[in-house]
């Protein structure tokens, strides 16, 4: 991978922050975006820009074929097969809530979730993958239950058979912790639920940029995952599902372009995908994540793995010297990201601090306040990589991390 | 090693980080509250000891930020033996320096005249106000826990 080349593509690099060039190290939460995105949507908006699947004209006809041109490309993506559909969402939030609700939203006659029922979430996750469960379990009377992380951050399939149980109706789990970067074994895991009966959820906001998982592989009823972490638009995303998995879920945008017919008094719903997809959707940004999708083939999915490794394996063993400095997760080598705590200075002041250098980081809880509240009993630094980081960065992050944290003391 | 640590880390923040004043607890409190930041979970919790309108005795813990830590602290040594309307009345200055109403000449801060530049910060602003909210919730007698958000985000 020719790295200047890279860079040259995502024009937002080229600036600086407070006299410094800039650092993008907040991948995790969201990547910039290469030219062949930017300039998808923009022949998009300025070309072909119409609504879909309503009009008879040109322009609606070529805004339809992108959408659903969009589509097939992101299933392919995936590696959806005949059995999967895409549906397109605002994110990886969305995506989750249409699920969890969707669950249980047909009533107590066509619900999936009901009173007695058990969920289970990990202990790694986000708050888009507790938070729309937990909502779940008080709307229908299941119960949550939590897949705990060990002191390491670790989960294990030993204490996810343990919680399984004939009750068992839902499994959710991320491919990769966002707090921590820790990587569970989701295929295994998948796999032990998928057998007990329950429908399987993975989160794959954060390995949508470089370790994707290939749908038909595994064991995975929901796939979902963001646009804007796998340097495409923001609001958009989408499900990768199992056709009748998909079809448990009761709509929940309800409206425009997802009935078969309406009359004063009742309606029947479209067959998948226009069912769950209500109103106008971002035909945009569907462009747009198709273009990121292929962008991220073009540079080639293991060489851009290999590349983010190897960044956040040089940013471990730096900030591994610094006196004080705790990092989260040092066994997980597939991820692409490193969230440390220091002795006696605050993530914030230590953020602010490197951002004095034009360095930018994220600092908090990551969204994921259960795991953090676990492992540090507060929040983090966390530095994220992407294609188009350097070693030089990450050396630059060292050595500011080492200044900050000796200046907060 | 940057004009954040020249003038957001001045020394006399630094060193109410360090050392910050009336950290504890009080052992009657009339009137208390916490004040929490969802953005990274910092908890400020304030305890006060009211006579009448009268602010006998403050005490504030939790954990925080450098710059959370500092206001907290400067702001128990401002308002301890002072009356609640002159609390109100610095919080309500302070509030106008940090979002940008007013030039800090213009007001009378005291001490918390250091941490002016946070001015320039404005994703620190919550930092620097935690402890305000907690102290205002305290004085209304609301008690509970306030947060630097404008509404509670339930469920």
């Amino acid at each position: 991978m020719d790295l200047p080349t890279v860079r040259a593509q995502f024009p937002v690099l080229h600036q600086q922050v407070h006299g410094h060039p800039l650092a993008y190290l907040d991948n995790g939460a969201t990547t910039q975006m290469p030219l062949a995105v930017i300039d998808a949507m923009r022949a998009f908006e300025s070309h072909d820009r119409a609504n879909i699947h309503r009009g008879v004209h040109t322009l609606s006809q070529r805004a339809t074929d992108a959408f659903d041109g969009a589509r097939a490309v992101l299933k392919r993506f995936f590696g959806a097969g005949a059995e999967h559909e895409l549906i397109f969402t605002s994110g990886t939030t969305e995506a989750l809530n249409t699920i969890a609700s969707g669950l249980w939203a047909g009533g107590p006659e066509h619900a999936w979730l009901r009173e007695g029922d058990e969920i289970i979430v990990s202990g790694l996750e986000h708050h888009a993958n507790i938070i729309p469960w937990q909502h779940a379990a008080r709307r229908t009377g299941a119960q949550l239950r939590i897949l705990r992380a060990d002191d390491e951050g670790r989960v294990h399939e030993s204490g996810l058979r343990q919680l399984l149980s004939p009750r068992t109706r839902v499994f959710a789990i991320t491919a990769c912790a966002n707090a921590s970067g820790e990587r569970p074994p989701y295929e295994a895991m998948l796999r032990l639920a998928a057998e007990a009966g329950a429908l399987t959820v993975l989160d794959a906001a954060q390995v949508a940029s470089h370790a994707v998982p290939d749908v038909s592989a595994i064991a995975c009823d929901y796939l979902v995952f963001s646009g804007h972490k796998m340097y495409g638009p923001m609001g958009s995303g989408a499900i990768v599902g199992r056709r009748a998995a998909l079809e448990r879920l009761y709509p929940l945008r309800l409206g425009g372009d997802m009935v078969d017919w309406v009359s004063y008094e009742d309606a029947g719903w479209a067959p998948l995908p226009a069912r769950l997809e209500g109103g106008t959707p971002n035909v945009g940004g569907a462009v747009g994540l198709a273009a990121a999708a292929r962008f991220i083939e073009a540079q080639g999915r293991s060489a851009i793995d290999a590349h983010v490794h190897a960044l956040r394996t040089h940013a471990l063993a730096g900030l591994q010297t610094i006196e004080g400095v705790r990092v989260l997760a040092p066994h997980a080598v597939q991820s692409a990201l490193v969230s440390f705590v220091a002795r006696d200075a605050h993530p914030h002041d230590i953020g602010t601090l490197l951002d004095e250098r034009g360095i930018a980081v994220r600092t908090g809880h990551h969204c994921a306040q259960p795991l953090l509240d676990q492992l540090v009993q507060g929040p983090t630094t966390r530095a994220s990589f992407a294609i188009y980081n350097t070693h030089e960065e990450v050396d630059r992050l060292i050595t500011a991390v080492s200044y900050a944290v000796k200046a907060l003391r | 090693m940057s004009s954040a640590e020249d003038d957001l880390y001045q020394q006399i923040v630094m060193e109410h980080k360090r050392a910050p004043r009336n950290f504890g607890h009080l052992a009657h409190p009339t009137h208390q509250a916490q004040g929490t930041n969802p953005s990274c979970g910092d908890k400020i919790a304030v305890e006060l000891e009211l006579e009448g309108e009268h602010i006998r005795n403050i005490a504030f813990n939790g954990q925080a930020c450098a710059i959370c830590m500092a206001s907290s602290s400067m702001m128990t040594e401002a308002i301890k033996g002072k009356d609640v309307q002159l609390a109100r009345q610095l919080q309500g200055h302070f509030r106008a320096v940090l979002t940008g109403e007013v030039e800090p000449e213009e007001v009378e801060i005291g001490k918390l005249v250091a941490l002016s530049a946070v001015r320039r910060y404005p994703s620190r602003i919550k930092c620097a106000l935690l402890g305000w909210h907690a102290l205002m919730h305290a004085i209304a007698g609301q008690g509970g826990t306030a947060t630097t958000e404008t509404s509670h985000s339930g469920a």
